[in-house]
């Protein structure tokens, strides 16, 4: 029998229902898996209780006894909320965000806070205030980021869902290096009331599973309007599993986006499964056509300058006044604030804020700011155009596997670059998941990119289920972790 | 390539209101010119597109004003006195 540990939230349900095990059981189960394996992993901030574990939520519901970890930047009413920051090391929130309040209602089991890169600004969790996270597949290497706690816990089967949160690829891309499935929905279809904002306009909460059809289940229940965030969709949840039938939707047309497996840095194993995956989905019955989208090479450029730019916007608000850290050594206000966010964030925090000013400085927001809103534009643009020709597209998520802890170190730009092949979608506003495609000769995972419009989730859902239902990928795991 | 000067690197920490040491100013005009000099790159493609005005995307709400307590809000405050956050003096003496 398969281990209760790499259990997908579809067969502990069933086991809960057939009364092989208590909600409680249950909940103790994956505590002790974190506190047996984590300590090397370090894939949490904090585990909590189970006693007050079980006071958070309803005593009933789909997800009822089904343990999940949130990334540090979601607020959990009465939990930390610290952005893997010094400067809200001690900051409780006040409220649910509107995904957990969700997630509560649902009867999930919220078991504790994952690490992530300092307000969600990394691609390998190693700029977290508090620790680095590994991956379980390689222990020298990074889980990837800024979501990399959520992606190593799933990963090691130390817990069956999380929820992380993509800007620029956060989900995906260490969904990707750590080979589980995480969906980055269409901007506007979960709600980001209680998400710590980090570029408003790019921001979504994103699902990490070991399944597609887990995914789809933790989007049914966390999808949908929300009056409390401006930029919600006006969508009603609904139930995305329900046409996962292990068939690819009808008459699917996929389209590869040739010039990504052409471009710099792409490793020829990476390349070589997404090529793999294009004739497994040929074999389900889809049409292939080959497209390029020449301007996804200036996303990453157009990407920085956005983010950064809201960042330093967003990231106004710490100022030692209300809440979080203050440096209490400077007896007037204005050095209070400059020694507060100088002690309080960590180095690429501050370097994206100055940025983010700098771009938005009289005499540079022209080059800068509104030539990168027009590069958005035809961004946004060339998807509308493809998807007049295909239904889906697919691309890598990452031209490489994990890399080594400490690679970039040296040169930060080749770090900021992870983005390259995530950030074209949340420049579009569209959905994108990153599903386990293959394996590396050193056992590293590679993922492949399903893309769709606006609203397009549950196709990506239906082609993922049906791919992951004739490839093996998903049903590996990590070796020490059982 | 852009280049950024020191008083350039002292301006933009003033205005994003971050202290800076001697020590951090060197790193930190190295790093800002390598981001900047590959964001440059959207200039080469930015010619001839239409950003559509925002204003047809406003979202409007009632402005409903809701009893809170205080209290748990207060209770994250680095100082306080009573119902006020507690700051220092705005000038010097």
């Amino acid at each position: 029998m398969k281990s209760r540990a790499f259990a997908t939230i579809e067969e502990l349900r069933s086991q809960l229902k057939n009364k092989e095990i208590t909600h409680a059981d249950l909940i103790d189960y994956f505590i002790t898996r974190f506190k047996a394996h984590d300590g090397q992993l370090g894939s949490a901030l904090e585990v909590f209780d189970r006693e007050s574990i079980e006071q958070t939520s309803e005593t009933s519901g789909p997800l009822m006894g089904i343990p999940g970890l949130i990334k540090d930047n979601i607020c959990m009413e009465g939990r930390v909320t610290a952005c893997a920051s010094k400067m809200l090391e001690n900051f409780h929130s006040t409220f649910d965000a509107t995904a957990i309040e969700r997630l509560k209602k649902s009867g999930a089991s919220l078991i504790g806070r994952a690490n992530m890169d300092e307000f969600a600004m990394g691609s390998s969790t190693e700029t977290s205030y508090f620790k680095k996270t590994a991956n379980p597949w390689d222990m020298s290497r990074v889980p990837g980021g800024s979501s990399g706690g959520s992606a190593a816990a799933v990963a090691a089967g130390l817990v069956p869902w999380a929820l992380g949160t993509d800007t620029g690829g956060s989900v995906r891309q260490p969904a990707a290096f750590c080979g589980i499935v995480g969906l980055k929905p269409t901007y506007g279809h979960v709600s980001r009331y209680g998400l710590v904002h980090y570029a408003s306009s790019l921001d979504q909460v994103g699902i990490m599973t070991r399944s597609v059809w887990d995914n789809a289940f933790i989007f049914s229940m966390i999808a949908g309007n929300d009056p409390k965030d401006s930029s919600s969709l006006p969508v009603q949840p609904k139930d995305y599993t329900k046409n996962l039938d292990g068939t690819l939707p009808k008459g699917l047309k996929i389209g590869i986006i040739d010039n990504t497996l052409t471009a710099q840095g792409m490793e020829p194993e990476v390349r070589g499964a997404i090529e793999q995956a294009v004739k497994e989905f040929e074999k389900l019955g889809a049409t292939i056509k080959h497209i390029n989208l020449p301007s996804i090479e200036y996303a990453a450029a157009a990407y920085f300058i956005l983010s950064r730019a809201e960042a330093a916007s967003n990231l106004a608000r710490f100022d030692g006044v209300r809440y979080g850290f203050r440096n209490k050594q400077a007896s007037t206000i204005g050095p209070m604030y400059a020694d507060t966010r100088h002690d309080g964030f960590g180095d690429e925090v501050k370097q994206r804020i100055f940025v983010g000013n700098y771009v938005l400085s009289s005499g540079h927001s022209g080059a800068f700011y509104e030539n990168a809103k027009k590069v958005k534009r035809l961004i946004r643009s060339e998807f509308t155009n493809a998807f007049k020709d295909v239904d889906l597209l697919i691309m890598p998520t990452t031209p490489m596997p994990a890399f080594k802890i400490g690679a970039y170190d040296v040169d930060p730009l080749q770090m900021d670059l992870q983005d390259y092949f995530t950030c074209p979608m949340n420049l579009a506003g569209i959905p994108a998941m990153s599903i386990p495609c293959g394996f590396t000769k050193s056992k590293l995972p590679i993922g492949l990119q399903l893309i769709g419009p606006h609203c397009a989730e549950e196709q990506i859902f239906k082609a993922a289920h049906a791919y992951e239902k004739v490839t093996p990928w998903h049903t590996m795991h990590p070796e020490g972790f059982e | 390539m852009t280049k950024i000067s020191r008083e350039e690197v002292l301006r933009i920490a003033q205005m994003s209101a971050i202290a800076i040491k001697e020590n951090e100013i060197e790193p930190l005009i190295d790093r800002l010119e390598k981001v900047l000099s590959y964001a440059e790159r959207v200039t080469e493609v930015a010619t001839n597109v239409e950003v559509p005005s925002n204003k047809n995307c406003d979202v409007f709400r009632q402005d409903v004003s809701v009893l809170q307590n205080p209290k748990p809000i207060l209770a994250q405050a680095p100082e306080r006195a009573d119902n006020f956050f507690v700051v220092p003096m705005i000038l010097d003496n």
